[in-house]
């Protein structure tokens, strides 16, 4: 057999074996997946905080994002060194007083922010549990749980 | 004929291998760590690389997703023919940040889809932090026996760095400032004059650093009922 022919029979092959595969695992997924079992220490997949839980939502993106379309009720925070920090940190300390849970998030999971604005979080000693969320402002938005614009601090 | 199949079959897997491992640029270093001086403004990193595929390859997009972080590409050139360099220059603007800051770019190669950038590049920055407050938040149970505690102010500079004046926002927290070494290191006792109702101060310890960031510091103090972890925690 010659090249092109080789090269049709594994061509057919290996399409025979793709169209398998998606008959049986079905198309591949675009949505983000969260599994428990794999997050890091500090992290929380958004399946694990139920809409309307008691929880202080942290803003990580720049401040255009935020408002353009953060949880609705969120608090910003993030590393921007035009923003002022003292007033992040007083802001986090009022809500952090009443609620005993902080989760904050940023981009996506390429994002590394929302990690160490938890950690500033954590550091203030305020007693609230800090967690960073899997997948951040995309798993929120698959989730449908963003709006188009979110409450100042 | 089926060993003729099997070893065309070799051949096109191994090609395939090759471009995937060509896909991308060579970084001997994505991640570089920098200790800043406490009154630098600006700091530098650079990430050599160098595309060691048989293909050209191009940045399409690169982001720091900050604006304190700018981003170049020496000459602004984005494409690389096979052998060739070049490098990545970062230039952070320390703000007002201290201690350590982790700063991150991403780029985008040729087909790399939008969530999926195949290089990124951290820069960590550790910029001295010259007033400590230890602990950072005084917290006391709601209907708690209310008893003083302190927040220690360390100075952590050559030179000497006095607290020249406490504030609070609240009336029912009473601060107290003692100075342990003049200059070097103070105490703020803190006495909450109302326990019976939740409460929230903000201190605002004002010095004399010479350098504006560290000019004003800030401590809490809260009033509140106890969460769950800590009611555990007690004896």
């Amino acid at each position: 057999m010659n090249a092109p022919g080789q090269l049709a029979v594994i061509s057919v092959l290996a399409l025979a074996a793709a169209g398998g595969t998606w008959l049986v695992t079905g198309p591949p997924a675009r949505v983000l997946k969260c599994d428990p079992a794999v997050l890091k220490h500090d992290e929380v997949c958004l399946e694990q905080v139920p809409a309307g839980a008691d929880v202080v939502w942290v803003d990580a993106r720049p401040r255009a994002e935020w408002e353009k379309n953060g949880v609705p009720g969120s608090v910003l925070w993030n590393l921007d060194p035009t923003e002022d920090m003292s007033a992040f940190e007083a802001g986090m300390a009022a809500r952090a007083a009443v609620s005993q849970r902080v989760i904050v998030y940023c981009g996506d999971e390429n994002c590394g922010v929302s990690r160490q604005i938890a950690e500033r979080i954590r550091a203030l000693g305020l007693g609230a549990e800090v967690s960073v969320l899997h997948g951040g402002w995309r798993a929120l938005s698959e989730a449908g749980r963003v709006r188009n614009s979110s409450p100042g601090p | 004929m089926i060993g003729s199949i099997m070893k065309f079959a070799c051949v096109i897997g191994l090609a395939m291998m090759a471009a995937v491992h060509a896909a991308g640029l060579d970084f001997p270093q994505t991640f570089v760590e920098i200790h800043a001086p406490a009154d630098a403004k600006k700091v530098t990193a650079d990430f050599e690389f160098a595309n060691r595929s048989g293909k050209p390859v191009s940045v399409r997009k690169y982001d720091a997703a900050c604006s304190c972080m700018a981003v170049k590409i020496q000459n602004g050139k984005l494409r690389y023919a096979p052998g060739e360099s070049g490098l990545v220059r970062t230039e952070f603007d320390m703000g007002n940040f201290s201690g350590t800051v982790d700063k991150m770019v991403a780029l985008w190669l040729d087909d790399d889809p939008a969530d999926k950038p195949s290089v990124k590049l951290t820069v960590r920055v550790h910029i001295p932090v010259l007033v400590t407050l230890e602990p950072k938040t005084l917290k006391w149970d709601l209907a708690g026996d209310g008893a003083p505690q302190t927040i220690r102010i360390t100075m952590n500079d050559a030179k000497p760095i006095r607290v020249t004046a406490v504030t609070c926002s609240s009336p029912a927290f009473r601060p107290e400032l003692k100075t342990i070494e003049e200059g070097r290191r103070y105490e703020l006792i803190v006495t909450p004059t109302e326990v019976h109702a939740p409460g929230l101060g903000i201190f605002r310890i004002e010095t004399d650093s010479a350098l504006e960031k560290h000019r004003i510091q800030q401590a809490f103090a809260v009033v509140r009922k106890p969460t769950a972890g800590e009611a555990a925690a007690k004896p």
